[in-house]
């Protein structure tokens, strides 16, 4: 996958997180850009994107991401 | 050695610190190799023993963590390296365990089966619960490859940097070491200037504000542990003046700790950022030792709700998302993570019944809020929650919550605690000084249950409540040290958030002039004439 395939992957795991489909993300979306998307959404979208994606983060990388970019990085590096 | 101490401050501190600047015009690897040394003779200093009981842990972390950078190939791991690292967080933990709950075991064991359990007192290293803490974070950081090398230096000097060994802040390897390598180990007026004036600022609230407040509360609690009864003035200023005694002892450590390090031109993470100012327990939290809520949400909450989440998932069950949560998920996912947390916490910071207790109030307060916010808020709050009335309200609510909880938390006994809270709720009667009742006697008149007493805690109670209100004022209407001196990033990424007061304008906030100088030789002054009698940091114990 590439970088823009999982980033829509992201986007789309994150709408229905938030139950919101007029979210969208770039790389440089962080989550204070986004409304309503707290620190429990966050680790609910972190899980449900590893389980789409099929890949594990470590907890360091959840504690590390600042940005989607930083998360899509890490994923497609999963992702081997 | 004790920061508040003559021998740090005129034979440590200036010894060091010149010494690395010589050092440092040889090369920076000499300075630092020096300060590495010096940290480990300011560790041992108070019972070289310390060093032979934390250089064994301090080798085997070194030899997990190399093994874990030599298994690590691109981007993932072998399934090897998870449990090395599984290993390494064992005997960090264990090694914990044992010299700070082997003494509390025995004790459990003794209440629940009433067999006496005999145990040869183990003696607790100093800064045992910060130095491990450090080490899992460490030991993570190498095995999910945040950490790419690091050399046999780097690490001592990580583990011993001797501002932040005892008592924090928590740091991590990844903030730390790239400020070291990039140090040009020379003198820097202004990171000298920023170090000085924040170390005082430190050494002020411990030795002037905290330990001041400090002979005003030590008498009630001891009285409240002897089992005699606490009336209810006293009782409140020992609950108050607790609170603020640890605030200004830790806060003011912290502030020593990010003071001495910027005299080596390093930054450390933010500690406190006013946390008595919280309007909520959840930001009560961001703002008091904000190291240790972020390394426990990192390595423990975070962890527990992903791995929680993830069994709800792919059993369909409802997890945190959409507006509204289900009552499973909040119980599951939010409340039960957060219990777990707060009693580690608690469990953290001594081994004893009465921090757990604290770490159980806690995790309970920040269920209600959290709660509050996703049931109740929506509901009830809209209409005027950002009006002056309603942020007082919090504002009470959040601190009269932490000052119960701190009743506990410094209360040797539940007796002595609930003797405190029976005092302050007027169960033991109102007692006032006879020089008081003597200047008011409409008082005397008024109220029907007032009392007059001339014991030892009500003959001090004029001085306590000046003490307690003009600290009051400084916790809560004053800048905190880091907001004062904002304009040089006094700490890592610290910016100053809306919370400044307006009336300390711009030209208010600290900068290296004479004036400012001269005012911080005056706080000094203070601080120099009151040391004397040893008087250990709150935070040094755990």
């Amino acid at each position: 996958m590439n970088d823009q395939e999982v980033l829509a992957v992201m986007t789309r795991v994150l709408r229905d997180v938030l139950d919101d489909p007029s979210i969208t993300l770039d790389m440089q979306t962080v989550r204070a850009d986004v409304p309503d998307w707290d620190s429990f959404k966050y680790v609910t979208f972190i899980v449900a994107a590893e389980i789409e994606l099929g890949i594990k983060f470590g907890i360091a990388d959840v504690e590390s991401f600042v940005t989607v970019g930083d998360i899509v990085a890490k994923a497609r590096s999963l992702l081997g | 050695m004790l920061f508040n101490s003559y021998e740090f401050i005129f034979g440590f501190l200036p010894v060091t610190v010149v010494f690395f600047f010589i050092a440092g015009t040889r090369s920076p690897r000499l300075a630092l190799a020096w300060l590495t040394v010096a940290s480990l003779f300011f560790y041992a200093w108070w019972r070289p023993v310390n060093v032979l009981i934390i250089g064994p842990s301090l080798a085997v972390n070194y030899i997990i963590a190399r093994t874990l950078l030599g298994m690590s190939t691109g981007g993932r791991q072998p399934a090897g390296a998870r449990w090395l690292l599984a290993v390494g967080i064992v005997f960090n933990l264990a090694f914990l365990g044992y010299f700070k709950y082997a003494n509390f075991a025995a004790t459990v064991y003794t209440d629940l089966t009433g067999t006496r359990f005999l145990l040869e007192q183990v003696i607790l290293p100093l800064g045992i619960s910060f130095i491990t803490f450090q080490k899992i974070a460490f030991l993570v950081d190498v095995h999910s490859q945040r950490i790419k090398s690091f050399s046999f230096g780097d690490y001592c000097l990580f583990v011993l940097f001797f501002p932040q060994l005892i008592a924090g802040p928590i740091v991590h390897y990844r903030e730390m070491m790239p400020q070291f390598h990039a140090a040009t180990c020379r003198p820097n007026g202004t990171d000298l200037a920023v170090g000085m004036t924040l170390f005082v600022i430190g050494l002020f609230k411990k030795v002037v504000l905290a330990d001041g407040v400090a002979a005003y509360v030590t008498p009630v609690f001891a009285a409240a542990a002897s089992g005699e009864s606490v009336s209810m003035f006293p009782a409140w200023i020992a609950a108050i003046g607790f609170t603020l005694q640890i605030y200004f002892d830790f806060s003011g450590y912290s502030d020593m700790a990010l003071g001495l390090a910027r005299l080596f031109g390093v930054r450390l993470p933010v500690n406190f950022d006013s946390p008595l100012k919280a309007r909520s327990i959840i930001d009560f939290w961001l703002r008091w030792h904000i190291t240790l809520t972020r390394f426990l949400t990192a390595y423990i909450y975070n962890p527990l709700v992903m791995s929680l989440t993830r069994r709800r998932l792919t059993r369909r069950l409802p997890v945190l998302g959409g507006r509204q949560h289900s009552p499973g998920a909040f119980v599951q996912l939010l409340a039960g993570p957060t219990l777990i947390t707060m009693l580690i916490s608690g469990a953290w910071h001594g081994a004893g019944y009465m921090f757990i207790l604290w770490g159980l109030m806690h995790g309970l307060y920040l269920i209600v809020n959290h709660g509050w916010r996703i049931y109740g808020a929506p509901r009830f709050a809209a209409p005027g929650a950002a009006g002056p009335l309603w942020r007082s309200g919090a504002f009470l609510l959040t601190f009269l919550a932490v000052v119960a909880a701190m009743v506990v938390f410094r209360a040797p006994t539940p007796d002595s605690a609930m003797e405190i809270f029976r005092g302050m709720v007027g169960g033991s009667g109102v007692s006032l000084p006879p020089h008081v009742v003597a200047r008011l006697p409409s008082l005397a008149g008024s109220l029907s249950t007032l009392s007059v007493s001339s014991g030892e805690l009500e003959r001090t109670l004029v001085p306590a409540f000046a003490w307690i209100g003009s600290l009051l004022v400084i916790a809560l209407a004053l800048p905190n040290s880091l907001q004062f001196t904002a304009r040089f990033e006094p700490a890592i990424a610290f910016k100053p958030g809306p919370s400044i007061l307006p009336l300390l304008r711009a030209q208010a906030l600290w900068r290296p002039t004479v004036p400012w100088a001269a005012a911080v030789v005056v706080l000094a002054a203070a601080v120099i004439i009151r040391i004397g009698g040893k008087s250990e940091f709150l935070y040094w114990q755990f």
